[in-house]
């Protein structure tokens, strides 16, 4: 370092002024009363993805053309991204900050481009070392494909059991293939069939005895069955010839069965089912009406879905309850009321309440029920219970059998193929605990810095941003979609992904835009390796770093002196 | 690009240690504006901030050689400079004038007009923080209209506008001139490249926030620098040869009040003064845009 | 070596033995702005530059205060500068008289003797070289054109040996610009003479440093005593540098010239051209058996006190004349010449001061003044000669 220059007379000096050495000996840090600390917050986007993918990293990645990368980054939280980039609900776009600037990221649209941009690659196998642990994975839905993967991943031996012939649960059972191509479905759980994960189609646990028995030849189990059992709908008629459920229809429309609905379709409810079905009936050539007791603004079902339905043709008559199914000869009539809405009942919704003598009838060749699914679970013994954690409790509280875990819509009743993967993921971590610990608690972080704090947008500095279009994926048009089960939502190119990236404002994450190097006044911020150092000998506190920081990475704490 | 990001030269020709104030827009300046011109650069610095900044007897917080000079001296120091490089065979060393503004605008306007007419091959830059700052914030002809200064305080603002620097080195023809800011190093240092690559006289007005002066919190310095710009306060271009006129980077037009408000040597403004600098804001930017039209 | 320069003589003024002396010193950078009398220096030289006699950057600069600054940067970056000026250009180069001597840069300068304004007046007196007495330049005056063209180039030899500024200063009129034979040395005799300048520090890419930056208390009166040093040896460089000069030339100036006074009662005390009228004086007055005698004074910085004490020890009566006047005090170099003795003999020292403003110093004035202080034995500070009352 440098240091001070010391005369003891004249002689020593040089004749005029002139600089010896430079003012490295002059430690400005003193002057400090603030300083600056490298505090990565929480993008909205990953803090609402309910597994928890860090997508300001992943864009980051993709807005330098690094898909193969970006796949890797994704898949570290979620092993599905090109079934979730497809039928995923997207939440991460509804939370993004770019929403209040131009148009939050086409996050969905970027996740589908990243993980078909990686179709032909078989993921890297390499994982930790093999351990003895076996655990098996009833159901192979998104939530028991989760668990397997992220098991496998640490080593663990998997099987995973699965009563229909293919595994996949409602991925490949209710969700049709315009929706989710089978050559993608298929092609994920290789990749997790890739880390070593045993599968065992066509085995159906269906007593407890058979649990029992799986329970004593693995060190865990995972139920992960779904919410196969559709809810009827308790009105007289509902079993006559030619009702079904939408999930048996569905179900055997995707096992290429032949089935036979006629023109006329009535489906009713407002769920994800409700509208698959009613798509699919209208791709087999029917004119399907679906019939909602509440209003669009109620429908359960996620909003795109709804926006296609509509855009296809499909119509819906809103505030009517079925009372009763007739069958006349080869005609169904549905007998329905119109209702309105009045006090919320128990899910905070308005209830729907008859309007006297507005009862209609209509006439249909064909009823599908889709109100509603609720998990089976005939294996569990009289004393179990799933409560609200993973583990099967007896009513006393006690662990009455130790290392069943459960998880996903078994666990949850419906939801969504992202909340099921979370799920899964969740397990996966609780199962790993129990195996290493024989406890599920989780070890205390060491790490008191930990991501806790979500950014919002006014955190950030909307001035390095240059408002950029957003890239919405392309959508075949109604008239064509309809005639065939071709996927309907298309893919943004490669240079749409490139661009869509780049409007990622990365929040919270560093992305190494330099900023805070470049506009540092006291040339004290530096970077080393793959971060940034501030040299507390020569900052001044100033602030600029933080102040000039796109993205809210750098706060400004009190110096402890 | 959604993202804007800077890049500028790697070298580091100012060194940590400085005596600059927290958050002083004059350092950042002269850090990018060394970064461009790379250790060929000497350095002649009249009076000003950077007297100090630079550090005292016998240090220095520059890599390159440096000239200290007297206040109305920069720019004639330089020309002297040039010329005992020129003939001992040393055509490649850049000559840096680096003057605030009382050094240009006031006391060493004559020696610039000198130099500027004789079309010394001489870089100046003024780095602008518009009023006697090393004194103790003393209004400057570079102090803009209505601004607190010691010497013009709130009960009677500095009344004259800011002298039309940029216009009188136009009138010079001098091959190049451009106005810069600290909020944009990546246009700093392509005009001080493009500056180093011209022969002759080359003058920038870089606009250079002082926190204490202008009463601003140290952090703020490169976003009123990007105010200013961006609400054409003080707009960025380029004047070659005297005449021809090029914006650098188009201004998003934001009101000017959200510049001023954000200052403390403001802070007295009333609403209808700040309507009335708003059109002289708009028809100044008016005139500069027809001096861009007359080229085109 | 012996003195057998092959030089040529030419009849030129005052004013060209200057341009002649920068030439043949082979300036690198000269800077000027033209004020009477001075402007044929820089005429000649600009000519010089101009068809190649001489290869030198000359900067034509809009003021005197430029002039110097540009000096001032020219030879921080190692090249050899110089500048003429004269009265009002030299007091608006003031600031920068201090910066190049603080700055230790061996610029040489030639200052024309003339009056300061109000009222204008463009004819000769010390009044403004003499108040740039404190800047830290050394001073020269020179009596004939030829003591002009060589002392330039003296002036080069000393400067940068000693790191200190030298402003050689000659008459307006008197001198500038009256012609003379002179004789032009030879070029390669005075490149043996003069090396070219090689500074010990200089603004160098290769080798950077800072130059004047602010000094705190705890160094600037060190700067400051080094520059008294400098100045104290620069007494015996001028010395050694004018026995050089007569060696290779055949010709010496001294630091002062005494006349007729190892027995002289009355001493009179000159500087520049009055030194000639002078000297006519004494030649009639010794005809006439009178014990008259004559200093000439031609350093004045540094002031050389001990060489004048040598030649005053033997009068009895010293009379100064000053072409100048310190207001509220008297005559410049009476001044200095009592400092000189102050603390050595109660010897009477007359101050005169004459010919102001380009009057003339006749020989009937000089008489004057020697019968003046033959008549009285209480010296006065200030004695006017000529002036109507």
């Amino acid at each position: 370092m440098s240091k001070q220059v010391v005369f003891q007379s004249a002689r020593e000096m040089p004749p005029m002024a002139i600089s010896l050495n430079d003012m490295g000996f002059n430690k400005t840090g003193g002057w400090r009363y603030l300083k600056p600390v490298y505090l990565e917050k929480l993008a909205p986007c990953r803090v609402s993805c309910p597994a928890g993918t860090d997508w300001p990293r992943v864009l980051t990645l993709a807005a330098e053309g690094q898909f193969i990368d970006a796949w890797r980054l994704i898949r570290a939280e979620n092993p599905l991204p090109g079934i979730c980039g497809r039928v995923c609900y997207h939440p991460c776009e509804a939370a993004c900050n770019r929403e209040h600037f131009d148009g939050a990221v086409s996050i969905q649209a970027l996740e589908r481009f990243i993980a078909d941009a990686c179709f032909d690659l078989r993921p890297e196998t390499h994982q930790r070392e093999p351990r003895s642990e076996r655990v098996a994975v009833v159901g192979s839905g998104p939530a028991g494909l989760a668990c397997a993967y992220f098991l496998a991943r640490q080593g663990v031996g998997v099987t995973v059991l699965e009563a229909a012939r293919e595994p996949g649960g409602m991925l490949r059972l209710a969700i049709p293939s315009y929706r989710l191509p089978r050559d993608i479905l298929d092609k994920e759980i290789e990749d997790i069939a890739a880390l070593g994960v045993k599968f065992q189609p066509g085995t159906r646990i269906s007593s407890h005895v058979e649990l029992e028995e799986l329970w004593q030849s693995f060190d865990a189990l995972f139920i992960a069955t779904g919410a196969h059992h559709s809810r009827p709908l308790k009105i007289p008629g509902e079993d006559n010839a030619g009702v079904m459920t939408g999930l048996e229809f569905l179900r055997s429309v995707n096992a290429d069965h032949d089935i036979e609905i006629g023109k006329r379709v009535i489906v009713i409810g407002g769920g994800n089912t409700a509208m698959d079905a009613a798509r699919t009936a209208l791709r087999l050539g029917a004119h399907p009406t679906v019939v909602y007791r509440r209003t669009r603004a109620e429908m359960p079902a996620i909003a795109e879905e709804i926006e296609e339905a509509e855009q296809e043709g499909i119509e819906f008559i809103f505030l009517a309850a079925p009372r009763q199914i007739r069958r006349v000869g080869n005609t169904l009539e549905v007998e329905c009321i119109r209702v309105e809405l009045g006090a919320p009942d128990a899910s905070g919704r308005r209830r729907p309440v008859p309007i006297p003598n507005s009862e209609f009838v209509m006439e249909t060749d064909c009823v599908l029920k889709a109100v509603g699914e609720e998990p089976e679970l005939p294996f569990l013994s009289e004393s179990m219970e799933t409560s609200a954690g993973l583990v099967i409790h007896n009513p006393k509280g006690l662990l009455e059998r130790e290392g069943i875990f459960i998880g996903g819509d078994a666990q949850s009743g419906p939801s969504t193929v992202i909340d099921a993967i979370a799920s899964g993921k969740q397990a996966a971590k609780a199962i790993q605990l129990y195996l290493q610990h024989g406890h599920v608690r989780p070890p205390k972080r060491r790490d008191k810095r930990s991501l806790t704090e979500e950014i919002a947008f006014e955190h950030l500095n909307p001035d390095y941003f240059t408002p950029a279009p957003r890239a919405d994926a392309p959508h075949l048009v109604p008239s064509t979609r309809t005639a065939s089960f071709s996927e309907v939502k298309g893919a943004i190119s490669r240079e749409q992904a490139i661009a869509e990236a780049q409007r990622c404002f990365s929040c919270g994450v560093c992305n190494f835009c330099d900023n805070c190097r470049v506009f540092c006044p006291d040339v004290a911020i530096s970077r080393v390796d793959s971060a940034y150092a501030v040299n507390a000998e020569f900052c001044k506190g100033c602030g600029i770093c933080a102040e000039e920081c796109p993205r809210g990475v750098i706060s400004l704490v009190e110096e402890e002196r | 690009m959604s993202h804007v990001n800077f890049t500028v030269p790697e070298v580091e020709l100012m060194g940590s240690g400085h005596l600059g104030c927290q958050g002083c827009g004059a350092t950042l300046g002269m850090r990018y504006v060394l970064k461009a011109l790379g250790p060929k650069t000497i350095v002649v610095l009249p009076a000003c901030c950077w007297t100090i900044i630079a550090g005292p007897f016998p240090y220095s917080s520059l890599k390159v050689p440096l000239l200290h000079t007297a206040f109305e001296t920069a720019a004639v120091a330089a020309s002297g400079v040039r010329a005992a490089l020129d003939v001992q065979g040393d055509t490649e060393t850049t000559v840096l004038a680096w003057a605030g503004d009382g050094g240009t605008f006031d006391i060493g306007l004559q020696s610039l007009s000198g130099a500027a007419e004789r079309n010394e091959n001489i870089l100046y830059v003024c780095y602008d923080n518009e009023a006697y700052m090393n004194t103790g914030i003393q209004r400057s002809s570079a102090t803009p209209y209505l601004a607190w200064t010691t010497t013009t305080p709130k009960l009677s603002p500095k009344g004259e506008p800011k002298k039309d620097m940029m216009g009188i080195m136009a009138a010079h023809r001098i091959p190049y001139a451009a106005t810069a800011s600290i909020a944009y190093p990546d246009d700093l240092v392509r005009k001080i490249e493009k500056a180093k690559s011209i022969r002759g006289m080359k003058f920038i007005h870089l606009l250079s926030p002082c926190p204490p002066g202008w009463k601003i919190s140290s952090e703020l310095s490169v976003k009123l620098a990007r105010l200013a710009v961006q609400t054409k306060v003080f707009p960025l271009y380029e004047i070659e040869e005297g005449t021809h006129y090029t914006i650098s980077v188009m201004p998003d037009g934001i009101p000017a009040r959200e510049y001023f408000t954000q200052q403390g040597r403001f802070s007295h403004l009333r609403e209808e003064d700040t309507e009335r600098i708003q059109k002289i804001v708009d028809t100044e930017w008016e005139r500069l845009l027809d001096k861009c039209r007359d080229h085109m | 070596m012996k003195a057998i320069a092959t030089s040529t003589k030419k009849v030129i003024t005052g004013n060209h033995a200057v341009s002649y002396g920068a030439m043949l010193s082979r300036v690198q950078v000269i800077s000027a702005y033209p004020i009477t009398p001075q402007t044929q220096i820089v005429e000649l030289l600009s000519e010089f530059c101009a068809n190649g006699t001489l290869s030198a950057r000359f900067i034509k600069v809009e003021s005197e205060h430029s002039a110097m600054a540009a000096l001032i940067g020219a030879s921080s970056a190692g090249a050899r500068a110089f500048t003429a000026t004269s009265s009002h250009g030299l007091a608006l180069m003031h600031e920068m008289l201090h910066w190049a001597a603080g700055a230790r840069l061996p610029i040489v300068m030639a200052d024309v003797n003339r009056a300061m304004g109000p009222p204008w007046s463009v004819w000769t007196d010390q009044n403004d070289s003499l108040s740039q007495r404190d800047t830290g330049w050394m001073q020269l005056y020179c009596e004939s054109n030829q003591e002009v063209l060589d002392s330039v180039i003296c002036a080069y030899k000393v400067a940068e040996k000693v790191l200190l500024p030298v402003m050689l200063v000659l008459d307006a009129f008197v001198l500038s610009h009256t012609a003379e034979p002179v004789e032009i040395p030879d070029q390669e005799l005075v490149d043996r003479y003069l090396p070219p300048f090689r500074p010990l520090y200089r603004l160098d890419v290769n080798n950077p440093h800072a130059f004047g930056g602010l000094a705190p208390p705890e160094t600037y009166m060190e700067l400051r005593y080094q520059m008294q040093q400098s100045m104290e040896q620069a007494l015996s460089e001028w010395e050694r540098a004018d026995e050089e000069y007569g060696e290779l030339f055949g010709r010496r100036y001294g630091l002062i010239e005494p006349y007729h006074t190892e027995d002289a009662d009355l001493v009179l005390v000159t500087s520049s051209t009055v030194t000639s009228t002078a000297r006519v004086v004494i030649d009639e007055l010794r005809e006439q058996g009178q014990r008259v005698g004559l200093l000439k004074i031609r350093l004045f910085r540094p002031f050389p006190s001990e060489a004048v004490r040598h030649a005053l020890r033997g009068a009895r009566k010293v009379a100064v004349i000053d072409r100048n006047i310190s207001f509220g005090a008297g005559g410049i170099f009476a001044q200095e010449i009592k400092s000189a003795l102050h603390n050595h003999r109660g010897l009477p020292i007359f101050g005169l001061v004459a010919g102001l403003g380009g009057r003339d110093i006749t020989p009937a004035t000089i008489q004057e003044i020697i019968q003046y202080a033959q008549a009285h034995d209480e010296p006065e500070d200030l004695v006017w000669i000529g002036v109507k009352r």
